[in-house]
């Protein structure tokens, strides 16, 4: 099993894999729905997140609290990895 | 039957040319395959007019005067609405299918077109100074003669007929095409995240295809009821082909079939869809892009993000570049500084003929362009243009002459 991600690698994920359009150093604590990720964009990223670490994220997860920035993010996945 | 002006379609751009130039004083015949007038904004069920108002802060101001800012008031009307949404960086305006129709029907009415519903334009030809048309409804043939054309086709069919240059990206690079179906029965339901959280799961468990993952639910403003979309490929089976009825036919089978599966799956599962059903299927599935012309003007990707304004724009192009080439959502890309590029009379002026001019989805520009042009607010202004130009045409008059008389109908723009 991974570690939890840092913030960085979230926000490079979620570049890499085109879910959000986010700016070079994007803030750990950056808003993520502002910077223009919408529900279909959370959709693939519940994907993503299973492939890239195995973090397997319900419905019940797919909230604002565990998705707005980068840093909630990692901390989902690390829960959903453990 | 003898026209000054024959409009191919009567989608946004359609409408828009019509109506335009029969308050031109123009006669006007509309050739129209389905029962009613929008085109996908109403067969295929997409519900926002997007590139009515310009890019960037401050309140929303519309890009272009005349027919865009009218059909902007007509649907404010109609759904009740305050003014448009602020999504992200754009402004859209909510738009229902059933209004839509209804403005149009009245539109045609008070302008006095004609309207020929239930033809499908399968010739064209040169006639002397003007152009022969033949249509088709129910296996009877109609010869309808006119001085100019407009092609609001979609697909850019005439230049097909006429045999005139026109374009096709690659298959692979195709903005995809999406399957838009109402829903009714739904009160106070799980939506938005949570929803897509649902689904996701779904597809993991294998209750629903893969496919469902391209989907997404929007209210429709009216209560109880709304409407989803779903990302398709075109190319489940073989290549995406929007021309082809055999792929056409497969997408939309598969269309209803994704639906169905994501409808019967939330009934069972998701809070407040237990009463849910399926309200009304779409005319037919949405094709973002197919065919266009080959004009005077190809506009450019690079003109569009570069803002660029030519001497005879004709409308100002005010959505961003929206690429839908995969289905995984929109990709869109901003013009430098928000600054709307202008669309050029030779973008609606076929390459090698005078008296047909293109409007909407199918005028002349690349694929990078389209990803902006193509929006059904841009497509008004389109055909308010090719309206106005093709009423000069038909006079015998200078076609040049229509930028001037935009601006003497409706002032400059922005
Ligand atoms: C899934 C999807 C989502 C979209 N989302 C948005 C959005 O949110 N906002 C937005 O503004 N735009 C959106 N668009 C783009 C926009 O809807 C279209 O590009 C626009 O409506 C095109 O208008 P048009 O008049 O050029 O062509 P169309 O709407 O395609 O109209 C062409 C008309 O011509 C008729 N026709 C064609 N050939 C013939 C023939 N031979 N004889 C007789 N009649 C014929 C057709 O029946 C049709 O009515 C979306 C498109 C799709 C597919």
């Amino acid at each position: 099993m991974k570690e939890m991600p840092t913030a960085e690698e979230v926000v490079a994920m979620l570049r890499e894999e085109g879910i959000a359009d986010l700016e070079d150093g994007f803030a750990a604590d950056g808003n993520l729905f502002e910077a223009g990720m919408d529900s279909m964009a959370v959709m693939q990223l519940i994907v993503v997140v299973e492939e890239r670490f195995g973090a397997v994220i319900g419905p019940e997860d797919a909230g604002r609290e565990n998705l707005e920035t980068p840093e909630a993010l990692a901390r989902l996945i690390g829960r959903r990895t453990a | 039957m003898t026209a000054d002006v024959i409009v191919l379609g009567a989608g946004s751009a359609g409408l828009a040319a019509a109506v335009t130039a029969a308050r031109e004083g123009a006669k006007v015949v509309v050739l129209e395959r389905h029962g009613f007038a929008g085109g996908m904004g109403t067969a295929s069920l997409v519900h926002t007019f997007c590139g009515l108002y310009l890019l960037g802060e401050g309140p929303p101001r519309l890009a272009n005067p005349g027919f865009p800012a009218e059909m902007a008031e007509r649907m404010l009307r109609a759904t009740g609405d305050d003014g448009p949404v602020r999504m992200g960086r754009v402004w859209v305006l909510r738009q229902h299918p059933v209004e839509f129709v209804r403005i149009a029907d009245e539109l045609f009415r008070e302008s006095g077109v004609e309207v020929l519903f239930h033809s499908e334009a399968l010739r064209a030809e040169r006639d002397g100074d003007g152009w022969t048309v033949e249509a088709v409804c129910r296996g009877q043939r109609k010869v309808l003669k006119a001085k100019a054309l407009v092609d609001a086709s979609g697909d850019a069919v005439l230049a097909d007929l006429l045999g005139a240059a026109a374009e096709r990206t690659e298959s692979a690079l195709l903005q995809r095409p999406a399957y838009v179906f109402g829903v009714q029965g739904v009160v106070e339901a799980e939506e938005g995240l949570a929803l897509a959280g649902r689904i996701v799961d779904g597809v993991r468990r294998g209750e629903l295809p893969k496919e469902a993952l391209g989907l997404h639910f929007r209210s429709s403003g009216r209560a109880g009821e709304i409407f989803g979309s779903i990302d398709l490929s075109g190319a489940e089976e073989g290549d995406y082909d929007p021309l082809d009825a055999g792929c056409l036919s497969r997408l939309e089978v598969r269309g209803r079939q994704v639906a169905s599966a994501a409808v019967d799956f939330l009934k069972r599962e998701a809070a407040g869809w237990a009463a849910a059903y399926v309200s009304h299927w779409p005319v037919r599935a949405g094709v973002r892009e197919s065919r266009r012309w080959i004009g005077r003007h190809v506009l450019s990707e690079a003109e569009v993000l570069a803002g660029t304004r030519h001497a005879d724009d004709i409308a100002l192009a005010a959505w961003p570049l929206e690429f839908r080439e995969t289905t995984r959502g929109p990709k869109l890309r901003f013009p430098e500084e928000d600054r709307a590029a202008g669309i050029p009379l030779g973008c609606l002026m076929p390459r090698d003929l005078d008296g047909v001019f293109a409007a909407g989805r199918c005028l002349s520009c690349d694929h990078g362009a389209q990803a902006s042009l193509r929006v059904m607010g841009t497509c008004f202004a389109t055909g308010q243009a090719a309206g106005v130009a093709a009423v000069l045409a038909a006079r015998g008059e200078a076609v040049e002459g229509t930028l001037l008389r935009l601006r003497e109908l409706h002032g400059s723009p922005e």
